[in-house]
């Protein structure tokens, strides 16, 4: 028999195999979902700092931007370095709760290395334009934004377009000010983005992206 | 229906247990996979989700453990061997179905994996 019975609505066999098929593709969504919002209010955390750290080499602390420019370096690779590992620890604690270990290994490591990936074309793609250099430095962040609002596009695509929608939106909360708001520019840049990943945060809890 | 559709699992040819059999056989064979995950997955609510996997347990198609993690209670499921038999033999026999051919009360089975799409 069918099966079906009086447990609901008769599966015809086209509807199975499309159910099937389905869900495969929910599941692989989900997996590589798992902890998005975590993480995503970490990074909006980590990128408002670092606009506000920008705003004071810019202002109060131009001093010590003019002595050792170089100063940039090292101060923005400890908080992408320390948004990566926390990234890293958040995914796995989440996904230690969701998948065994045997199930969320291979996402985890690819989930990895996609972001590894945009957050390299971030530093590598301007280098190689000559953007590191004292001429070229201020257009550092407007080519790094922009690649990693298509990592966020891109991942969004792959599984779920909500996230495509938050990178929509981080690319905002920084080109829009940088358009209209002068001086102010970063420190409204900080506060738009922790709002925008705030707020996307809570939207993917919503709908089920945890 | 066509007569043809007698011949897949009743127990596994149902919308939700289909889907919660889906799930689980695309895991590796020793994964275990959080009640909740697969509750938010196929968007399920408790009670039904509870209902279907009582019915896949007593099938022997799955196995449910519970276990306290940071002190809260959390419940797995795993899909057992004879859970993935019997889902590579449905796939088998749903295959035949759609491609209209008559179908013997088939238990065969087939590599774990992503079922291809039939050619009718």
């Amino acid at each position: 028999m069918s099966g079906s019975g009086n447990e609901g609505a008769a599966l015809t066999p086209q509807e199975s195999w499309g159910a099937i098929h389905t869900t495969i593709n929910k599941t692989r969504s989900s997996m590589y979902l798992v902890g998005t919002s975590p993480i995503l209010l970490m990074w909006g955390a980590l990128t408002a700092v670092l606009y506000l750290i920008e705003y004071w080499l810019q202002t109060g602390g131009s001093a010590l931007a003019e002595e050792t420019p170089w100063i940039r370096a090292p101060a923005f690779g400890v908080l992408l370095i320390g948004g990566m590992v926390g990234s890293g620890l958040v995914g796995r604690r989440y996904g230690s709760r969701n998948v065994s270990p045997e199930a969320s290994r291979a996402v985890g490591i690819r989930v990895f290395f996609f972001w590894v990936s945009v957050v390299l074309a971030a530093w590598l793609i301007p280098a190689a334009a000559g953007m590191w250099s004292p001429e070229g430095g201020a257009q550092i962040p407007h080519v790094a934004i922009g690649i990693v609002t298509l990592g966020y596009i891109l991942y969004g695509i792959m599984t779920h377009a909500a996230l495509a929608a938050v990178g929509v939106g981080i690319a905002a909360a920084y080109y829009l000010p940088d358009f209209l708001a002068g001086d102010a520019a970063l420190p409204v840049s900080a506060v738009a983005t922790f709002a925008v990943v705030g707020l996307g945060a809570m939207w993917l809890r919503k709908i089920g992206i945890r | 229906m066509s007569d043809n559709s007698a011949v897949l699992d009743e127990t596994i040819h149902q919308s939700v247990r289909l889907r919660i059999m889906t799930l689980l056989v695309s895991q590796p064979a020793a994964a275990r996979v959080a009640y909740r995950f697969i509750q938010r997955t196929l968007d399920l609510t408790g009670g039904n989700l509870t209902i279907h996997l009582r019915k896949l347990r007593g099938a022997g198609y799955v196995a449910i453990t519970k276990e306290f993690r940071d002190e809260k209670p959390s419940t797995w499921i795993q899909a057992t061997v004879m859970g993935r038999q019997a889902f590579a033999a449905y796939l088998v026999n749903l295959e035949r179905v759609l491609k209209g051919v008559t179908v013997p009360e088939a238990t065969a089975t087939i590599p774990q994996g992503r079922p291809s799409r039939p050619s009718s």
